[in-house]
């Protein structure tokens, strides 16, 4: 028998629980030739704004050990162009969507949702990134301050029903706390966790690899890091995550879904790998078949203390 | 597009410099054209982590060869590759060089390991000149390599080892002596100085042509847009919109 792996958020039913993480699976039909997108759990859009941004100057990505430095920027068309030419492609394809958002101000966030919350047929939820650690303005500088977090939910809250995630980093402080503030402020789910911030030296050069001096750092070197969040957070409230951070393997997947994780997605292997998540989606179903594990649900959040 | 496992053919020395990779995927081979690439995954590990993106050199049949130069760490594990170790290969990616110039004399001006792309395109159409700048003697490619090219090559080393000595630019500009602008096309690729200095010539005679760009890449589709040139429509992917962009799109 397959194993059951559809994964439910409030209303919202996930084939599975493979989702790809915004920023690393384009816009719209980049991998289209390389995958199939209806197989995949859930879609999480690049990060749009109000406005186009042309986002950082070269170079904006570095190569580190177990992982990569990035500083795009939040490049994007805005809001205009992902209504014209990005609603009507996801139109076509039965994959949860679910578009991440970012803004300057709080007059932007209110646009953002009010303007999806009018395309719920294809729209299906919201992230809301509070944590870019790469632009000056709306990114986890501006954003470090708690009242300015708790603003931005509160008025999406305002704006939409729709289900609404905020995609954390711990450059925003303490996220335990941050977490427990947001749930009250009536979030459905969290997004943990975005890039760490960090920096790459050319000594050859004596220059700094990315012209923006740091960049978030992403790969299987955050992992362990992101995996401590992911189970903190589970442990401490009854939110829905979606885990992100490393995801190379179904064992790193299963990693996050043993600690709890609604659903992992698929960042930075994507760029390795195309088809990163369907080796992944299959692992999972090759585990739960091993053991007799005949829905995801008796296995997610399962982790037991190491027998003494 | 093709996403898979190949084995190594061949892989070996040409020159003082370059190596050449040979592998077969039909595929890829079939769809690949001059100026397109391959984004290439040497081995399945965390160090180093990403692709490496890597032009067509030519390719035969069902056989495709790269010409590269040992950078970094994932050029030297390529660089230890042995015949029937495996590759993943990931392509063909990216917009080539144009193949019609109506009309017009087409003069190729390659650089460093720029050459590679110049060398498919000189073999799949005819070209009037092809210029080629080397360091020294050590770059320069074995006759056999260059002898499918359809048209006259000629060779400048810095060091006057071989050809004339000084920058390939000197070739262009003595070659354009002798020719009107309007009747010329020029398409480059080496390291930036060489294709600034290239275009610069070329704009201030009125000149077309095109330039394939190297600029650092992750993803090789457009996804991460981490590769992006600015151009006359804003800043673009150089993975999806190039890496060949026309002289007058770019500012
Ligand atoms: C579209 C495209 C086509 C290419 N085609 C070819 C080709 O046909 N043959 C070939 O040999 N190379 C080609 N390259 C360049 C090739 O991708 C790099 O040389 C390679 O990624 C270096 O990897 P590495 O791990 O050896 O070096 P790394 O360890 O990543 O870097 C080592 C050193 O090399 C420098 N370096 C890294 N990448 C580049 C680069 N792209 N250009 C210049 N310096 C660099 C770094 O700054 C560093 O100082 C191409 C690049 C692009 C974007
Ligand atoms: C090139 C790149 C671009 C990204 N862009 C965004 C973005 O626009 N919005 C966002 O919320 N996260 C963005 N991220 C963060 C990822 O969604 C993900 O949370 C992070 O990379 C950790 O997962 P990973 O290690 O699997 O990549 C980006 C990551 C990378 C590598
Ligand atoms: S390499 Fe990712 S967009 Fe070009």
């Amino acid at each position: 028998m397959t194993p059951d792996l559809t994964t439910k958020i409030k209303h919202l039913e996930f084939r599975n629980p493979v989702a790809v993480a915004s920023g690393t699976f384009g816009t719209k039909d980049e991998y289209a030739s390389y995958m199939d997108y209806e197989q995949l759990g859930a879609i999480i859009t690049k990060t749009i704004t109000v406005q186009p941004r042309q986002g950082n100057p070269m170079p904006r990505v570095c190569e580190t050990v177990g992982g990569m430095l990035n500083a795009i920027g939040l490049q994007n068309k805005g809001l205009e162009d992902f209504l014209e030419d990005k609603i009507p492609y996801f139109e076509k394809i039965r994959t949860p969507l679910i578009v991440n958002i970012a803004g300057e101000s709080l007059d932007d966030f209110r646009i953002l949702a009010e303007t999806l919350d009018g395309y719920k047929n294809v729209v299906k939820a919201i992230e809301i990134n509070l944590s870019c650690p790469n632009v000056e303005v709306g990114g986890a500088t501006f954003m470090r301050k708690k009242e300015r977090i708790l603003s931005v939910v509160k008025t999406v809250r305002q704006e939409t029903d729709l289900i609404t995630f905020a995609k954390l980093s711990p450059e925003l402080g303490d996220l335990n706390e941050i977490a427990g503030l947001l749930i009250r402020e009536g979030v459905d789910g969290l997004s943990l966790i975005n890039t760490l911030k960090g920096m790459a030296v050319d000594i050859e050069k004596r220059c700094f690899r990315l012209a923006n001096k740091t960049g978030g750092l992403s790969g299987p070197a955050i992992r362990p890091v992101a995996l401590r969040y992911v189970y903190e957070i589970k442990k401490a409230y009854k939110i829905p995550v979606i885990a992100s951070g490393g995801i190379m393997t179904a064992s790193d997947a299963l990693e996050y879904l043993l600690v709890g994780a609604d659903l992992v997605a698929v960042g930075t292997a994507n760029f390795i790998d195309p088809h990163a998540t369907g080796n992944i989606l299959c692992g999972i179903l090759d585990y739960c078949r091993r053991y007799r594990i005949a829905r995801l649900d008796d296995l997610r959040g399962t982790l037991i203390d190491i027998d003494q | 597009m093709v996403n898979q496992f190949v084995t190594v053919l061949e892989n070996r020395k040409v020159n003082g410099q370059f190596y050449k990779l040979i592998f077969r995927c039909r595929a890829l081979a079939k769809h690949a054209k001059p100026g397109q690439f391959v984004n290439l995954l040497v081995n399945v590990s965390y160090d180093p982590f990403l692709r490496r993106p890597f032009s067509f050199y030519r390719t035969i049949g069902d056989r495709i060869e790269i010409l590269y130069e040992v950078l970094g760490r994932g050029t030297a594990l390529l660089a230890n590759k042995k015949k029937g170790e495996a590759l993943k290969v990931m392509g063909p990616l990216g917009r080539g060089f144009k193949r019609i110039v109506k009309n017009k004399k087409r003069i190729l001006v390659g650089g460093g390991i720029g050459v590679p792309p110049l060398v498919f395109l000189g073999e799949r159409t005819v070209v009037d000149y092809f210029l080629i700048g080397a360091k020294s003697y050590k770059e320069v490619l074995p006759a056999k390599e260059l002898s499918r090219v359809h048209g006259k090559i000629l060779y400048s080393t810095n060091d006057g080892s071989y050809g004339a000595k000084g920058y390939v630019t000197g070739l262009l500009e003595q070659l354009l002596r002798k020719e009107s602008p309007q009747s010329l096309f020029i398409q480059t690729c080496g390291p930036r100085p060489m294709v600034q200095a290239v275009m610069e010539i070329a704009r201030q005679r009125g000149i077309e042509g095109e330039v394939s760009l190297d600029e650092t890449m992750a993803c090789g589709v457009g996804a991460c847009l981490g590769c992006v040139v600015e151009t006359r429509e804003g800043w673009v992917p150089s993975c999806t919109h190039g890496p060949v962009f026309a002289f007058k799109e770019l500012r």
